[in-house]
């Protein structure tokens, strides 16, 4: 959402410069690199069981009926994001 | 953080990292949930993020960025993807959300 944010003041900013603005462009659709789950809202979420950074197994299914979780995949430790 | 704790959520951190390299990223930026190791891309392959990654002409496959948020119930109520997902705040305001009794 974002991006599409971001291209689409990006295509503003451009068509500002030329002190018009032409008919409404389509925004190209952008390659967008991301490996898309097919999971969505309402499916069950696969089950897990994990090593922690304190070397314990974190079962998914041990927060049933007591916690909503926020998983948070991320690409590499030590890369800020 | 605080917000999450009242909402009744928990957060789990996973990547493909060793638990070695986990506990020490956890350390680095001090964060108190669980960051768990995905040594053998089980998980990222059973939620499908597994994502090619070149680097230095290295094929590798990491997780795609994602947040993802299940509720008590074990079912998906949110799913973001790519740079958004770096940015907590949709998932947080699912969460608590979520806590919020229905009316």
């Amino acid at each position: 959402m974002k991006g599409i944010v971001t291209a689409l003041a990006g295509i503003f900013l451009l068509l500002g410069i030329g002190g018009q603005v032409v008919a409404p462009v389509t925004a190209a659709p952008q390659e967008e690199a991301v490996a898309k789950t097919n999971l969505k809202v309402g499916d069950a979420a696969p089950d897990f069981s994990l090593l922690s950074d304190k070397w314990e197994q974190v079962k998914l299914s041990d927060y049933r009926g007591k916690k909503n979780v926020i998983l948070a995949f991320y690409v590499l430790a030590f890369t800020g994001g | 953080m605080a917000k999450l704790e009242a909402s009744g959520t928990v957060v789990l951190g996973i990547s493909i990292d060793s638990p070695a390299a986990n506990a020490a990223f956890a350390k680095q930026i001090g964060v108190t949930f669980p960051l768990l190791s995905d040594m053998n891309k089980e998980v990222l392959t059973s939620y499908q993020i597994l994502k090619p990654y070149d680097v230095k002409g290295g094929k590798y496959q990491w997780a795609q960025r994602t947040t993802i948020v299940v509720d008590k119930q074990g079912k998906i109520q949110h799913v973001e993807q790519g740079d958004s997902a770096v940015d907590p705040n949709s998932a947080v305001s699912v969460c608590t959300g979520l806590h919020k009794p229905k009316a």
